[in-house]
């Protein structure tokens, strides 16, 4: 999983650039604390039993 | 609104006073509270006239006639510039209105203006780059947040310079406004009211609602508004009821479960006894209260972020490709993190929001509504970013949308509105979460509190 690893900027960097994103080191220093927090959380996500709920994108629509 | 609709009806006042008296108050107090982006003052004086004619020729009107209002400048309004409070779209003119602006103009309302707001309503303080930062009425030195991102609209109706406004709220962007100010804000149930022509920050936690100064304003305004929407494929068929006849007053056997952990018991100590104040004044009513918790709400703020930063960063990335440098340093950094939410992240986080849903769908099974804090604290100051709640510090964002945003993430209806005032005389807001498309429930148990209470009468010193 990517949060495992040291979330670095260049790894930011590279990351950003698969998605069209040509941010600088200056740009992604400031937010890269908060990537990593971040993706420590979803991968805790990860634990959650959750293997037979159907995700849902919209509330129940009637 | 439902007071001047019914003096305007009764030809007690006429519409043309009503604006213009509205438009002196945004002249004098405007300069200092921000909360407006842009005022039409000509054409709302024009449309006051048109209602004034059709008045005095008995020609039918409704139930809004001749009452001002102004939306959070993310509603597309014909020919009235739309900047969602940034820079990128300051000279965007819409060909057409939003649908819930079409249906407030047949209902009589009379546009007059366009409010501020977080830019991009990416965020809970309500400050703003370009336009500058909303404050609170209530803030005698004018230096604390009105919150957001509907801050404009928080401001402007608390100020009375504007009686109703239409917020948007994607984590808490109409109750945290409404909680900091002192007013009352309808987030409606996922599906009630049509999103068509109002720029998106996250499409499937998005919910367009009220901004009044009273449960009864609210329902006139939701009734107005709600509904099915070609133009927006998630509204709801179901009919819309009368939300005014709803408002008996009565609550007598209704059951009401205060939210405990998470919610009430990490408020800062004079919010969480004015909710449990309020608790046990529906309870003498003749409510049945008891106390709930909710186990799937850790996860929530995860997953909520997860989700709106990728929905978000998918509607901006081509200005964050082409204009980064147009967005304010928050929203840019905000928008940044999307780019690192997978996609498998954000189907996951969709699924936390499967069973979060089903949890408040299982506790309202057994209750009507229920009851917890808007905000957990009361307005910071203007570039506050620490706190300190009952479970320990918390930066100040996460803080204000820590009660509302597990209601965007679940779709329920939700209502903020103000239970009384911290010793430093801010407003506390207090928040009734109802089953899905009950909102005449929500609004009936708001309204009865606001019968046996005066909190939402009170006015900021700057009004």
């Amino acid at each position: 999983m990517l949060a495992r690893m040291e979330i670095s900027v260049e790894l930011l960097k590279r990351t950003a650039a698969l998605g069209g994103f040509d941010w600088s080191d200056a740009e992604l220093e400031p937010i890269r604390p908060a990537v990593a927090r971040l993706l420590e959380a979803l991968e805790r996500l990860e634990q959650l039993p959750l293997g037979d709920v159907e995700p849902t994108t919209q509330y129940r629509v009637i | 609104m439902a007071d001047l609709g019914r003096m305007i009806a009764s030809k007690q006042v006429s519409p043309v006073e009503v604006v213009s008296a509205h438009l002196d108050r945004i002249s004098a107090l405007d300069s200092k509270l921000r909360a407006f982006i842009t005022v039409c003052a000509d054409a709302a004086l024009e449309s006051a006239r048109a209602a004034e004619a059709d008045l005095m020729a008995g020609r039918p009107v409704g139930p809004l006639h001749g009452v001002p209002w102004a939306p959070k400048d993310l509603y597309s309004t014909k020919g009235v510039r739309t900047t969602g409070g940034s820079k990128i779209l300051a000279d965007s003119v819409p060909a057409a209105d939003a649908t819930v602006v079409v249906r407030l103009a047949r209902a009589g309302a009379i546009l007059l203006g366009k409010l501020n707001m977080h830019e991009f309503a990416y965020g809970p303080e309500g400050i703003n780059a370009h336009y500058g930062d909303t404050r609170n009425p209530w803030s005698a030195d004018a230096h604390r947040i009105a919150g957001g991102s509907s801050s404009g609209s928080g401001a402007a109706v608390a100020a009375g310079l504007a009686p109703g406004s239409l917020g948007s709220d994607t984590g808490g962007s109409i109750r945290i406004p409404a909680s900091l100010c002192g007013i009352t804000g309808l987030k409606p149930t996922y599906g009630r009211a049509s999103r068509a022509g109002v720029l998106p920050l996250a499409w499937s936690m998005d919910h367009v609602g009220p901004m009044t100064r009273s449960a009864r304003d609210c329902a006139l305004m939701l009734g107005a508004i709600a509904g099915y929407d070609p133009a927006d494929p998630t509204t709801s068929v179901l009919p819309v009821p009368d939300y005014a006849a709803a408002l008996t007053g009565e609550v007598k056997g209704l059951r009401v479960g205060l939210l405990r952990a998470h919610f009430t018991d990490v408020a800062a100590p004079d919010v969480r006894a004015a909710v449990e104040a309020a608790a046990t004044q529906l309870e003498r009513a003749g409510a049945v209260v008891d106390e709930v918790n909710l186990t799937q709400i850790t996860h929530v703020g995860t997953a909520s972020a997860a989700i709106v930063a990728s929905e978000a960063l998918a509607y901006h990335a081509a200005w964050m490709r082409s204009r980064p440098q147009d967005y304010q340093p928050d929203v840019r950094e905000r928008l940044r993190m999307g780019a690192f939410v997978s996609g498998a992240h954000y189907v996951r986080s969709q699924q936390v929001r499967a069973l979060a849903a089903r949890e408040v769908d299982e506790v309202l099974a057994r209750r009507d509504v229920l009851l917890a804090p808007a905000t957990p604290l009361a307005a910071p100051v203007l570039g506050e970013r620490e706190t300190t709640l009952g479970d320990g510090p918390s930066d100040v964002r996460t803080a204000l949308l820590r009660c509302t945003r597990p209601f965007n993430f679940s779709g329920h209806p939700a209502c903020a509105a103000p239970c009384g005032f911290t010793v430093s005389g801010l407003p506390i807001g207090l928040q009734v979460v109802g089953r899905p498309f009950d909102e005449a429930t929500v609004l009936r148990v708001v309204d009865a509190y606001q019968r046996i209470t005066d909190w939402h009468t009170r006015r900021p010193v700057a009004a």
